[in-house]
């Protein structure tokens, strides 16, 4: 008797497995199909995919012609390519436009869609395996020198010599390529910035009579008039949590004149001048919402789309949000403007966002082909549907596109905020997750009151320190 | 007579008083599960209204339908399956012939064997993940199943040696004994004889193969392609900056907890077997 | 020479070839996939050897490695943490366990339903447990703080977040989920007592508490000591949870060891440092899985 029943569940956990694992077999037989040989000629493509490429109903059969140099779009018929994405605004972008360009080139792109911390874990496993689980992956800017120094990226700066008509170099402003380039190396290509600025209730500022700060010291001043804890609202929310509250403080040693490195690019973290911006900073979070100091980018948002707030610096990506009933209580009561620097001071205004780079590792094929997505995804005309799906701009033309300016007004405060663009405020050397890991556990015990702010400081310095390679 | 209806009373009174306390041990414990349960059948808006809405609340599946709706939810699925599948299976093959072993063998070496499977179930994963990281990176099977597999079989099986053995330890000897001396193999007495005697035992380690590979979250984050994610990766990506949903997280690790659910309310004899006599029994 | 390897072999397992033949998959099969791994990460522990370093040099510097952790604050101070939260998970959890069982150990209907219920928690994905918590913990929304303000409490930066506080709300969700097992362990416990013992007592007119003092207690010793043992070494373990609620914060106040050496070879993949650390953990649990297998033992006796 129980041997039966052990007999048949030994056959059920067999069926099972192979069920499962034929499920899983079925869709192989198209991403092994034979890899399309490499373009003969790899500077043929000329025309980042024009929208006139035939959009050949998938034939799988029809052996690709190499030698045919009429439709070199093409040649990457059937190439699979894996994108890694961090899970920011831009995502819908991708998720709206990668269908769009398999059907124009036939190459097939999968995102993986991952919160900061894991894609950068994932992307390092991935680059120092060497196993190419990803052909393109999005670059925080951060991030360009230890890929560049490290070579984990492709190189760009052949490609972009090859098709630098087609890319219309002129329309990117220079401060887009801190995006990626350090020491002349192209470790990524831009998709796009992030301006830092001062979003605000316009509503609460205008019955309150108040306008918008233009200092730093103002900043405070309206912060603490605006924060109203009896009714559950606040003055401002910032970031206090892990890398997003090491970025935050980062971004106000910037807006105070201060700085990371020191003249000789040491790192200097716990000068006398970062010690009082660091006690400043904290004494914003005396109007932050209660649970503020643990706060990233997403708490910090929900807090200001549920109109918890009154104000909240950031990055300009998320303008559009707030206009998303969906998503937003605050529709139509938001204004933006530059972000407040400190008084008397010259205004320089952060500069961040990602860049999209393409793994060393992979194969020819698909590097060259993900190559092909970067420049259809920089043409003009992908741009303003980027933008307006929520990718961040990435050409002067773009932010002064009549058409788009009316659907998004505050282009021009971002226009004016890159031009005075600065993307070296948090250092982007090889060893910038270090200080960024140690700014992070130090600011926070910081904030929640655990050590002073010089002892904070002089802790991250010596982690830093130690941890230096 | 005075003295017994006080006594009663008394006796009464202190059931009553244990009868609520247990009940109150019981909420206390369900309380996390309910909020999780609840969550996932509220409209996003719902979720964090406050005060909280316990009972009546506007419910719906929409959740559900979103989640299922999206291929990759079917793949986390999928994927949290056949690694389930696989490890199980491996460990229950591996782990009951020499867990059957180390109870029969009468040499000291091998029944010292036992402990080393104990041992190896007390390293901390951390300290194994980093050279099996390095060394699967070296044979190219990062990112495919076999490598989490593999993996949580090293822990499934040193605990399904060391529940087993207990277990085939308590049948008896003597039917395989008869079965020898008419001449069958070791082999044969094994597979004919204890096996089908034992089988609520290996039920027993299924179920903590089963919970153990399901769940595990450290070797999937690390040893996955996104093409072999399982669900607790795909509830750890719906954290985002663009759609935070605690609705579709909660309707996620629903999915997630389904086992844990079935085995608690169905299989709760097998479950506590495994668990107490793998920890007690020498 | 052949013969006598025969020899060897044969007195070498007296008479159990087969068994060893059965055993033999399993042996090969962790040897390759866990010995190894571990024979590797003690070897690694005296290189300088950090994967993002470009020129990926492997430099033998003997113990600086293990000699960095006893000078780095943070390994300092995970190590304390670690003693904190293990003390504090498994002292919590054997006194709940034992009254839990001592209250579920009738055979009522109820008492059998409920504790069904009870085998839950453990069941779940701990990452799961600890998303679940996080937001029942979370200050501006969740239920917790909620009903700690109605009671007049004000739950300042919510229990994640203040300091003092984290270490004990992430202890009550380890608290929260492990609980039932000691539970269960106690309650098999409980039910292997001979009655004797009580019977006798009650002759002697001994009362209930006098009987479970000086009775069940020193009889429940080697249950006490199985249970204690085994959750001290899965409590050195925690990872999961800590990930997915505080991610060590705040500053480093629930940063246990596993999870610095989570952080220092997955983040920064200095492998070198990262596997002496995890060679510290191992030897501290190392020395505890020796002690249970002896007491193990000696109750088998």
């Amino acid at each position: 008797m129980s041997k039966k029943v052990l007999r048949l569940s030994l056959l059920v956990v067999v069926l099972v497995s192979m069920m499962l694992s034929s499920i899983q077999c079925a869709p192989q037989p198209q991403a092994t199909e034979a890899p399309p040989p490499p373009p003969t000629e790899p500077a043929a493509p000329a025309e980042p995919a024009a929208p006139a490429a035939p959009t050949e109903p998938a034939a799988p059969a029809e052996p690709a012609a190499p030698t045919e140099p009429a439709a070199p779009a093409k040649s990457y018929d059937g190439v699979e390519l894996t994108l890694a994405s961090m899970t920011d605004q831009y995502v819908q972008a991708f998720r709206y436009l990668i269908p769009k360009f398999k059907e124009q080139t036939g190459i097939n792109i999968t995102m993986d869609e991952l919160g900061y911390v894991d894609l950068y874990q994932k992307l390092t496993a991935d680059f120092v395996g060497h196993t190419a689980q990803y052909d393109l992956m999005t670059v925080d800017i951060v991030w360009s020198g230890e890929y560049a120094v490290n070579k984990y990226t492709l190189p760009l700066n052949d490609f972009m010599e090859r098709d630098k008509d087609a890319l219309m170099m002129d329309d990117i402003l220079p401060v887009m390529w801190t995006q990626g380039e350090y020491q002349g190396t192209y470790a990524a290509f831009p998709l796009g910035g992030y301006a830092n600025v001062l979003n605000y209730r316009k509503d609460v500022f205008e019955s309150k009579g108040l306008k918008p700060p233009t200092t730093q010291e103002e900043l405070l001043e309206t912060a603490k008039a605006l924060n109203d804890p009896a009714n559950d609202f606040y003055g401002i929310a910032l970031l206090g949590a892990g890398s997003a509250g090491a970025q935050d403080y980062m971004a106000f040693v910037q807006q105070h004149g201060g700085s990371i490195l020191d003249k000789d690019g040491k790192v200097a973290v716990n000068t006398e001048e970062n010690v009082k911006i660091l006690e400043f900073f904290g004494s914003l979070f005396a109007y932050a919402p209660p649970g503020g100091a643990d706060y990233w980018w997403d708490q910090r948002e929900t807090a200001f789309r549920e109109g918890k707030v009154a104000m909240m610096e950031g990055w300009s990506i998320s303008r559009n949000d707030y206009e998303d009933p969906e998503m937003s209580k605050v529709v139509g009561k938001v204004d933006i403007t530059y972000a407040p620097v400190s008084k008397g001071m010259e205004p320089k205004y952060g500069f961040g966002g990602w860049g999209i780079g393409i793994n060393a590792d992979s194969e020819k094929v698909k590097q060259e082909a993900a190559w092909e997505f970067i420049k259809w995804l920089a043409s003009p005309d992908v741009q303003k549907e980027w933008v307006l799906h929520r990718g961040p701009p990435l050409r002067t033309s773009t932010m002064q596109d009549p058409a788009i300016v009316e659907k998004l007004p505050w282009m021009p405060i971002m226009l004016e905020s890159f031009q005075k663009g600065d993307g070296d405020y948090r250092p982007r050397i090889p060893q910038y997750s270090i200080i960024q890991d140690a700014l992070g556990t130090h600011v926070n015990a910081f904030l929640v009151g655990k050590v002073s702010a010089k002892e904070a400081l002089d802790a991250a310095q010596a982690q830093i320190e130690q941890n230096w390679q | 007579m005075q003295k017994g209806t006080v006594d009663m009373k008394r006796k009464q009174l202190e059931k009553i008083l244990l009868t609520a306390l247990s009940i109150l041990v019981f909420i206390l414990f369900m309380i996390p599960i309910y909020w999780l349960v609840t969550t996932s059948l509220k409209y996003g808006r719902d979720a964090f209204t406050l005060p909280p809405q316990w009972f009546f609340f506007d419910a719906t599946l929409k959740n559900f339908r979103v989640e299922l709706e999206n291929t990759k939810t079917l793949m986390f699925i999928k994927n949290s399956l056949i690694i389930t599948v696989g490890a199980t299976s491996l460990s229950l093959l591996l782990g009951v012939p020499a867990g059957y072993a180390i109870a029969r063998a009468k040499s000291k070496l091998l029944n010292m064997s036992s402990f080393f499977f104990l041992i190896l179930l007390m390293v901390p994963p951390v300290a194994m993940l980093i050279p099996f990281y390095l060394i699967m990176r070296d044979i190219g099977l990062i990112g495919s199943y076999w490598a989490v597999i593999i993996l949580d079989t090293v822990f499934d099986a040193s605990f399904v040696v060391w529940m087993m053995r207990s277990y085939f330890k308590d049948v008896p000897k003597e039917m395989e004994e008869a079965a020898l001396v008419d001449g069958a193999s070791h082999f044969t007495a094994f597979l004919q004889v204890a096996l089908p005697l034992s089988i609520p035992g290996i039920v027993s380690s299924a179920l903590y193969c089963i919970i153990y590979t399901w769940n595990d979250f450290l070797f999937a984050l690390m040893l996955t392609s996104p093409k072999t994610k399982t669900i607790p990766l795909g509830i750890l990506a719906s954290f985002s900056a663009v759609d935070v949903s605690w609705g579709r997280m909660a309707a996620l690790s629903v999915f997630a907890i389904i086992p844990a659910v079935i085995i608690s309310l169905f299989l709760n004899r097998y479950f506590v077997q495994g668990l107490t006599m793998g920890a007690t029994k020498g | 020479m052949n013969n006598r390897l025969v020899t060897v072999y044969r007195r070498f397992l007296a008479g159990d070839g087969a068994y060893f033949w059965m055993l033999f998959p399993l042996l090969i099969f962790v040897a390759v996939i866990a010995v190894y791994p571990l024979l590797f990460s003690f070897g690694i522990s005296f290189y300088k050897y950090r994967l993002t370093d470009p020129n990926q040099v492997r430099t033998f510097i003997g113990l600086a490695n293990y000699l960095r952790s006893a000078n780095d604050p943070i390994v300092i101070g995970s190590i304390k943490t670690t003693l904190i939260f293990v003390g504090g998970t498994v002292t919590l959890e054997i006194i709940l366990g034992l009254a839990i069982a001592l209250l579920l150990a009738a055979e009522t209907r109820m008492a059998h339903l409920i504790r069904s219920f009870l085998l839950m928690p453990m069941a779940l994905p701990p990452l799961v447990v600890g998303l679940v918590w996080k937001a029942l913990y979370n200050v501006d929304f969740g239920v917790i703080p909620y009903y700690v303000k109605l009671l007049g409490v004000n739950p300042g930066r919510g229990p994640l977040v203040e300091s003092g506080i984290a270490m004990p709300a992430v202890i009550l969700v380890d608290v929260w989920q492990w609980t039932p097992l000691i539970m269960f362990i106690f309650l098999a416990g409980l039910k292997s007592l001979p009655s004797e013992p009580y019977e006798a007592a009650i002759v002697d007119g001994a009362s209930r508490l006098q009987s479970f003092i000086y009775i069940t207690l020193p009889l429940l010793k080697p249950t006490f000591l199985v249970a204690l043992l085994l959750r001290t070494m899965q409590s050195f373990k925690v990872f999961d949870i800590i990930y997915a609620t505080t991610a060590g914060g705040p500053g480093t106040e629930t940063t246990v060891l596993n999870f610095q050496i989570y952080k220092v070879g997955m983040t920064f993949f200095d492998m070198g440092y990262a596997a002496a650390l995890a060679n510290i953990l191992l030897f501290i649990v190392g020395i505890l899985s020796v002690i249970y297998v002896m007491v193990l033992e000696r109750q088998q006796l």
